[in-house]
């Protein structure tokens, strides 16, 4: 068993729910996500979180708007569509039944 | 020291080391093989470009070369795509979106412009050497000005390609060697073409089937594009000869007598003085739209581009509509001004003591002075026009008939039109011809005027000749003309041999038309 293998399948598993929460809390850029993320090592590499932004903004949870940069390309802002929230909170009840389910293994 | 090349990312321009390049172009490479079939894909390799273009922004600015270790830092930061961790279900929707994502457009080219970028476009729409287009623009320059045109449509119809993903619709399958760097070392174009590997049979057939069609339909709008160009072309060139340059006899067909060219100028006797630059401006709108619009999609259909032009088209097929519609109006307003004729009609009997008639004519065209001249090819009507003085000649139709009553008359009948029945009748009475009767001798007018000033309102002169059979006919030199510009199809062969006695030309009325004396 590689432990890295399943470290990276434990992660890819909650790295949707951690992007939405991110958002959840105010719209931002996608360095802004990655900033968070990474301080929460949550991601590894960079390249991990665009695709899952395009999907889930193709899938009707986010939205993003053009901000002129002050240096470099203009950014692309990401915030929660309704749709998004709702589905953000379906997502924190799952956790929440998931840490509860998790806990009540280890301690038993 | 190395070699720069410049390149484009995220919309941004850098200069980079050509080794700093091979490894960039590398990982962007496997970027696009690994996302670019991959549902949403192209945006996403669009976002990381941008962020890319970030990174190497934060690190130089616009004016530093960027070197290895900033590719290498920026590769560490986004990671390698393989490294990448694989969120998306897989084989969604694979097929699908390749077709979708790799559809292609014809833009201007921003990194290849000499003027504007339309050749550069060209050149990496259809991937062939941008210099190729300039040259046979320019040649085309030289006939009749068509590249110029051609040119000028395209640049106007065509968007200049700002964004990565309009530079890939540009460039399609092309797209690294081609936008990325075009002094570089080419690029690799080793994008693996995945075949499906099931061969089935049917398909292969239809397949096949399909590829004729396709090919045949493909020939059948190219030739419709031909004829599409040269038909608009055409048109517009003559539409410019004509009303902007006035080509001296573009619009006298030989043998039908029609003389046109002077037409515009006429207008400005027709319709009131403020509405001919109107008519002029809103007719050549409604004729120059649909010929540009025909050499724009025959360009089309034979090079067989996309562009976003939808808007463009819609404006000008607004403008179209909305200029016919005011045309309409105004020419209906002017219409209006002819809605009434008045007709009179009066006669006068020629007395008569020999066998011989004299015709003779009294005002002479040749006494006019006159600078234009317009004719219409079936009544034979005759517009001699004195700009200075703004002043109207017309030649008066003349027919002659056998008499039944053995009686020689002359019956002159006239029609003016105008708005109204009284007006029509005024301008009727000043419509000034003359003619009269003498013993043996008819006297007539070459031509007919409209008093100074006047504007035409559809005025005519008709002379009527009742001669008995037999009479010898003798017209004199404008008597002459006025039969010849009236009888000229009609007695086509006969002109020219006439016998001549003195200064007049000889005649005889048959029983039912005039025929050359000795013949």
């Amino acid at each position: 068993m590689d432990i890295e293998n399943t470290k990276a399948q434990m992660r890819k598993g909650i790295l949707e729910y951690c992007i939405l929460s991110v958002l959840s809390r105010n719209s931002c850029y996608a360095s802004d996500i990655i900033k968070e993320l990474k301080e929460a090592e949550v991601i590894v590499v960079e390249g991990t979180l665009y695709p899952l932004l395009t999907r889930q903004k193709n899938a009707g949870l986010l939205s993003y708007r053009w901000e002129e940069s002050p240096q470099g390309p203009p950014r692309k802002y990401y915030e929660l569509t309704d749709t998004g929230r709702s589905y953000l909170s379906e997502l924190d009840n799952s956790w929440q039944e998931l840490v509860g389910s998790v806990n009540r293994i280890r301690t038993r | 020291m190395d070699k720069t090349i410049n390149i484009n990312i995220g919309g941004s321009l850098f200069s980079i080391d050509e080794d700093a390049f091979g490894m960039l172009r590398d990982w962007l490479q496997s970027l696009n093989n690994r996302f670019r079939n991959v549902q949403g894909g192209l945006e996403t390799i669009e976002d990381i470009e941008m962020r890319v273009a970030e990174i190497f922004h934060s690190q130089k600015g616009l004016a530093g070369v960027i070197t290895k270790d900033n590719v290498e830092s920026m590769i560490s930061i986004i990671g390698k795509p393989e490294d990448f961790e694989q969120q998306e279900p897989e084989d969604s929707g694979k097929s699908m979106y390749t077709r979708n994502d790799y559809r292609r457009r014809l833009y201007r080219n921003p990194q290849d412009t000499i003027i504007s970028g339309v050749c550069g476009g060209l050149g990496a729409y259809l991937n062939t050497d941008p210099v190729l287009f300039r040259i046979l623009f320019a040649v085309a320059f030289f006939v009749f000005g068509s590249g110029f045109l051609i040119y000028i449509i395209l640049w106007i119809a065509l968007p200049v390609a700002h964004t990565e993903s309009q530079m890939r619709e540009l460039f399609g399958s092309n797209f690294y060697a081609g936008s990325h760097g075009k002094t570089g070392p080419g690029g690799s174009q080793g994008h693996g073409n995945v075949s499906s590997g099931i061969g089935n049979a049917f398909n292969e057939i239809f397949g096949a089937i399909g590829k004729v069609i396709y090919i045949i339909a493909r020939i059948m709008l190219i030739l419709m594009g031909i004829v599409f160009v040269i038909t608009g072309f055409t048109g517009l060139m003559t539409f410019i000869l004509v009303f902007v340059f006035k080509f001296p006899n573009i619009l006298v067909l030989e043998g039908t007598g029609l003389n046109m060219n002077f037409l515009p100028d006429f207008m400005s006797y027709i319709v009131s003085a403020g509405t001919v630059p109107w008519i002029i401006g809103l007719s050549s709108i409604v004729i120059v739209l649909p010929l540009l619009a025909l050499i724009y999609w025959g360009i089309k259909m034979i090079i067989w581009f996309r562009a976003r032009d939808g808007i463009f088209s819609l404006a000008a097929i607004v403008v179209w509509v909305a200029s016919l519609a005011i045309l309409s109006i105004v020419l209906f307003n002017e219409g209006t001004s002819f809605a009434n004729t008045a007709r009179t009609s009066s006669e006068a009997i020629v007395p008569r003591s020999s066998d011989t008639l004299y015709i003779v004519s009294d005002h002479k065209l040749n006494d006019v002075i006159y600078n234009k001249e317009v004719s219409f090819p079936d009544d034979e009507y005759e517009i001699f026009i004195n700009d200075n003085l703004r002043e109207l000649y017309f030649r008066p139709y003349l027919s002659v008939k056998t008499s039944g009553n053995n009686s020689t008359r002359i019956e002159v009948r006239k029609h003016s039109a105008a708005a109204t029945e009284s007006i029509a009748y005024q301008r009727l009475r000043s419509l000034q011809f003359n003619y009269g009767v003498k013993r043996d001798t008819v006297r007539l007018d070459e031509y007919f005027r409209l008093p100074e000033g006047r504007k035409w309102s559809a005025d005519f002169v008709g002379v009527k000749l009742y001669i008995p059979e037999g009479t010898v006919v003798k017209l004199d030199k404008n008597s002459d003309f006025i039969l010849h510009s009236n009888y000229h199809y009609r007695f086509h062969g006969r002109f020219g041999n006439e016998q001549w006695d003195n200064d007049n030309k000889i005649w005889i009325m048959s029983d039912d038309e005039l025929v050359p004396a000795g013949i």
